[in-house]
Order: structure tokens, then sequence, then C-alpha cells
């Protein structure tokens, strides 16, 4: 086999692992924090892609800019769909199964909005270095998924440094390990799964913008997106940051490789394949849960 | 009142079989069908679903294995239109089959991972039929149809759906009042004391997931007789597995009455919006429903009257 086409497709499938996992951590926190598993998480991602793409296009403003731009405004829509429809839900005898439900449907009406406002077509961000790469040596790398691939890792380390310095982020970890001593000793339960959601949530908005740097993406694709979330996040266990990133880059590098050797329509067979054998024997992901 | 329940139900299947004797469009025939169809997925997933709590998102692989398994045999053995509708009941029994092999591992993993497990498992029985050119491959797999009035077949269809629909709630009104529905209600309430309690829940699992795939099957066969082209694409469809946990979920999982009930609001509400407004509009309305009903009837609407009712 040809060592350059195996190094080069190992590479592209550890950005691509990356950028899966910026947009899963968020979906593994409110799951193992709040225990909501959040069906729309991917339908928000797409959102921030969509207004990356709209930022771009009558602005000019680059990809990394306007994700300063989207990450604060779905912090905040987050915060207020967790009051309006999460909350109240979070009083059910299954709050996982109620979750889903209702996500579910937010995530057909953000689906069906975006149709709306950007048409069906497939969409591509384009920044003026679109078509840049950087060649080392036999290798090659285009400009925007190196970006996306930044911008990842930059999320993936913002959301860990919360999570183990903050007090907010500690009072987080606190309400996943005991909730009832987290709440004896005055953190308010409400308070931190909306930070959680909303910090879930725009953590998604980040990873749908890396993942538009480097894939094409139409109003359904946030369904795809979805199952790779679910496959990072068990594969690296509900709630653990650490996990989430390197099963991210597992399933990144098995795709990688398996585009790289395989015909196009066998890749997904082996991905879902393995994942499915991995889970018969490790359900509970490789790593021990927690944040 | 028992009785009267016996006897509303007779009464209410009655008028239905009866329904296309009355020389309606072949609109109405066709959305009845569909009806009928959800009925029995979303009843028979309850089994596994419902009563012991193991949410399988694959459901749609069952029903996909059961078409083309159909499909298959009629255009291999150029089956006439009374045998293609028997072939769909083997169609079941392989479905059933494969539920035996896939749940043998998979239904010892619980809670999400067991969702997560099944959603795998469905994609890996799509892509493999669509990767193997005799399975059915990229192209799907084309059905002769019966070569009569289009409204004597769809009610022919009809008919046989409506047959497959009673026997399926019959089945499931048994489970209800069963050992079988007890030890799975067991498992779903917590299934180490279950054990505990000499309960073979490993046993069980694996005798209400056959159950739970063997329905969906037949009523795949018979829905690719009715299309009379099938696809990977259309019977393997992931939102078809999630729509059957939805609409179980939406009327109340785990009781008899919650898998119909939501199995009909979902279709009527899907059907009417889709004629009335536009598309996107539709859809919209569409989750708006499931949000709305989640937030006011977090437990299923059977749940809610129930308590509205009763206390």
């Amino acid at each position: 086999m040809d060592a350059v086409l195996i190094i080069q497709s190992l590479i592209s499938g550890i950005m691509m692992g990356m950028v899966y996992a910026l947009l899963s951590v968020g979906f593994s926190l409110t799951w193992g924090v709040m225990h909501v598993i959040h069906i729309s998480h991917a339908a928000f991602g797409l959102l921030g892609a969509y207004l990356a793409y709209s930022l771009l296009e009558y602005f000019g403003m680059d990809p990394v800019v306007s994700a300063a731009v989207s990450v604060p405004l779905l912090f905040i829509v987050a915060c207020g769909v967790y009051q309006l429809l999460i909350k109240p839900i979070t009083k059910a005898k299954e709050v996982i199964v109620a979750s889903m439900i209702l996500t579910f449907g937010l995530a057909i009406i953000l689906e069906n909005v975006m149709v709306l406002i950007w048409k069906a077509d497939p969409r591509v961000l384009t920044p003026t270095y679109a078509s840049g790469a950087l060649i080392v040596g036999p290798f090659y790398f285009q400009y925007p998924h190196l970006v996306g691939f930044g911008l990842s890792i930059v999320g993936i380390t913002a959301i860990y440094l919360f999570l183990k310095k903050t007090y907010t982020g500690m009072a987080v970890r606190a309400a996943w390990q005991q909730p009832e001593a987290a709440q004896l000793y005055g953190v308010n339960l409400y308070r931190i799964s909306m930070i959680t959601f909303a910090l879930a949530v725009s953590t998604a908005g980040a990873g749908g913008i890396s993942l538009a740097l480097l894939n094409s993406f139409e109003p359904h694709s946030h369904n795809l997106w979805l199952i790779y979330l679910f496959l990072v996040v068990i594969v690296g266990g509900v709630g653990n940051v650490i996990g989430t990133a390197i099963a991210g880059l597992l399933i990144g590098v098995i795709t990688g490789l398996a585009m790289a050797f395989l015909p196009y329509q066998w890749v997904n067979l082996v991905t879902f394949g393995l994942l499915m054998i991995f889970l018969i024997f490790r359900p509970h992901g490789l790593f021990k849960q927690g944040v | 009142m028992q009785k009267y329940r016996l006897a509303a139900t007779a009464i209410l299947l009655a008028m239905l079989a009866a329904f296309p004797f009355l020389e309606p469009e072949v609109y109405y025939l066709s959305f009845m069908f569909s009806v009928f169809m959800y009925v029995i997925l979303a009843s028979s997933w309850n089994f596994i679903g419902g009563y012991a709590g193991y949410l399988s998102f694959g459901h749609a692989a069952f029903f996909g294995i059961g078409a083309f398994a159909t499909a298959k045999a009629a255009s291999m053995l150029e089956l006439s239109p009374l045998l293609t509708i028997l072939a769909s009941i083997p169609a079941g029994a392989l479905a059933a089959l494969v539920a035996l092999i896939v749940g043998y591992p998979c239904l010892k993993i619980r809670g999400p991972y067991f969702s997560v497990v099944t959603i795998c498992f469905a994609f890996v029985v799509e892509l493999t039929v669509k990767n193997i050119e005799f399975l059915g491959g990229a192209e799907g797999i084309y059905l002769k149809f019966m070569d009569i009035p289009e409204k004597l077949s769809r009610s022919i269809l009809y008919e046989v759906m409506l047959l497959l629909m009673i026997v399926t709630l019959g089945v499931a009104w048994w489970l209800g009042r069963s050992r079988l529905g007890a030890g799975l209600k067991a498992i779903r309430s917590d299934e180490e004391v279950a054990e505990t309690m000499g309960i073979p829940t490993a046993k069980i699992k694996i005798q209400a997931f056959i159950l739970s795939a063997f329905f969906p099957g037949i009523a795949g066969g018979l829905f690719a007789y009715y299309l009379t082209y099938i696809h990977a694409d259309v019977v393997f469809n992931i939102n078809i597995s999630i729509l059957i946990v939805l609409m179980a979920m939406f009327g109340g999982g785990g009781t008899w009455l919650g898998p119909i009930i939501g199995a009909v609001i979902l279709t009527v509400v899907n059907e009417g919006l889709s004629t009335f407004a536009q598309a996107e509009i539709a859809r919209i309305i569409y989750g708006a429903l499931f949000i709305v009903v989640t937030i006011f009837m977090p437990n299923g609407i059977i749940d809610f009257f129930r308590k509205k009712g009763g206390g």
C-alpha cells in the first residue's frame, strides 16, 4: 500500500475527527448532566453553519469571525429554549424519552425554517482562501480544512478549561456527579442546567461552522450529523469531554482510512458495522464516564 | 363494561372491513392502508419498546427485510398475487429470525446504548441490501401488480392489511394480560429486581423482540406489493424507525391503546397538513405538535387522560 496515501488519509481523518469531537462534546454534556438527549443539537450546529454562510456571503465575514458572532447568539437563543421548552419537561417520568420527542419536534422546525430561509440546495463555505492549500512534502492540506480543524481544537480546549478551572464549570461537574449534594452546597440546578444547555448549543454552532469548512451542507444534513454525534458520544462515554475528543478522532480516522481504501459505498457499512460490534462488547464506551 | 367495549370494538372493525364496499375513492383506501400499517408498526414496536423499555430505533430494518424478502421472492419465482401476499408471512418470519440473531447480543445492552446499537444495525442492514446486487442493490426491485382494476386491487390489500392489524392488536391485547407482558413490565421498572425475582429476563426480552419484528416484517411485505417498486432508501429510511418510536411514545408506551392513538393521530395530522399547507409550513406545524404534546402530556396522551379521568 501507498505510505503517502495512508498518512494523508490518517491526517484528514484526524481533522475530521476533531470536528466531530467539537460537535459532539455539548451533546455529551446535556445527556450526561441533564439526562436530556438533545436531538436538535446537530440542527443548531447546522444553523451556525448557515449563519456563517450568510455572513460570509453578504458581509464578507470570515467564518472564524462569524463564529465569534454566532456562538454568543446561539447561547442566548439556547437559554430561551431551555426556559420555554426544556425546563417544563424535567418533571416527566422519563425525561430522556420526553426530551427526545420534544427536541425531535424542534429539529423538524429548525430544519424547515432553514429550508424556507436558505433553500434546500447544498451550500459550501468559500472564504477567500478556499482554493489555497498548504503543501508539505508529498502532503496536501486545504486551508479551509486547517481552519476548521484549528477552530475545533480551540473549542474543545475552551470547554475543557471551563469545566476544570471555573467555578461554574465545577458546579456543572458537581451537578452531574452528585445532584443532591451539589444542591445542598448551594448549586442552583436549574441555572446550571440552563448554562450547560446553552453552552452545548453554542459549541454545536462552532462545530457546525468547522464541519461546514470541511464538507458541503444542506438543511437535512443534521440527520447524518446526529448519527455521528451518537456514535462519538457512546464510544467516548456519556459526559466525558476527553473521551469524546478521543472517540471523535478514532471515528474520524476509521472513516478516513475506510474512504481511502474501500469503494465509497462500503465506507459507511464498515463504519457502522465496526461500531455495532464495538457497542456489543463495550456498551459503555472506551473510557470511564464523568465530566 | 368489558362486554360493551368488546362489542364497540367489533362494530368498529366491521365498519372498517365494510368500508371498501362503499366504493370510496382510491385515495381514501390508500390513506387507511397507511393508517393500518403504522398502527401495526407502532403496536409491535411497543412489545419491546413500550413494555420492556428497550427503545429500538432500528425497527425500519425489520419492515425493510420483510419488504425486500417478499419482493425478491415474488420477482424471482414469479409468484401469483395470492402467493405474493402469502409470501409476506415467511418474509415476516425471516425478519423475526434476524431479530433473534441480532437480539441475542444486543438485548444485553441497556438504555440509550441499546437504542444506538439498533440504529447501527438498521444502517448495516440498509447498506448491505444497497451494496449487494442480488438483494436488490442500488436499483431496488420491481414487482408485477395484479391484473385487475386498481380499485379492486387496492381494496384487497386494504382488507389484508386490516386483517394483519387485527391479528397484531389481538396479540398485543393478549401480551398486555399475559405472564410475558407482566415480566416485560417488571424489566422496565427494574431489570435487576426482575431477575432476582426469578423472571428469565434474557429469554423474555428475546421473545418480545422476535414478536415485535415479525409483524412489521409482514407489513413490509404487503407494503412492497402495494408500492410495486421498492428501494432501500424508502423502506429502510431512518425516519420510519424514528416515527414508529414517536407514535408509540406519543400515545403512551407500554399500554395497548397508546400506540394505536399515537399512530392514528400522527398519520392523520401528517396527511391533513400535507394536503392543506405548503410542505415546509406543514412540517413546522408537525414539529410544533411534538413540542406542545410533550410539554403538556410528558408521559403520553393515555397517561394524561387516565389522570384526568381516574385521578
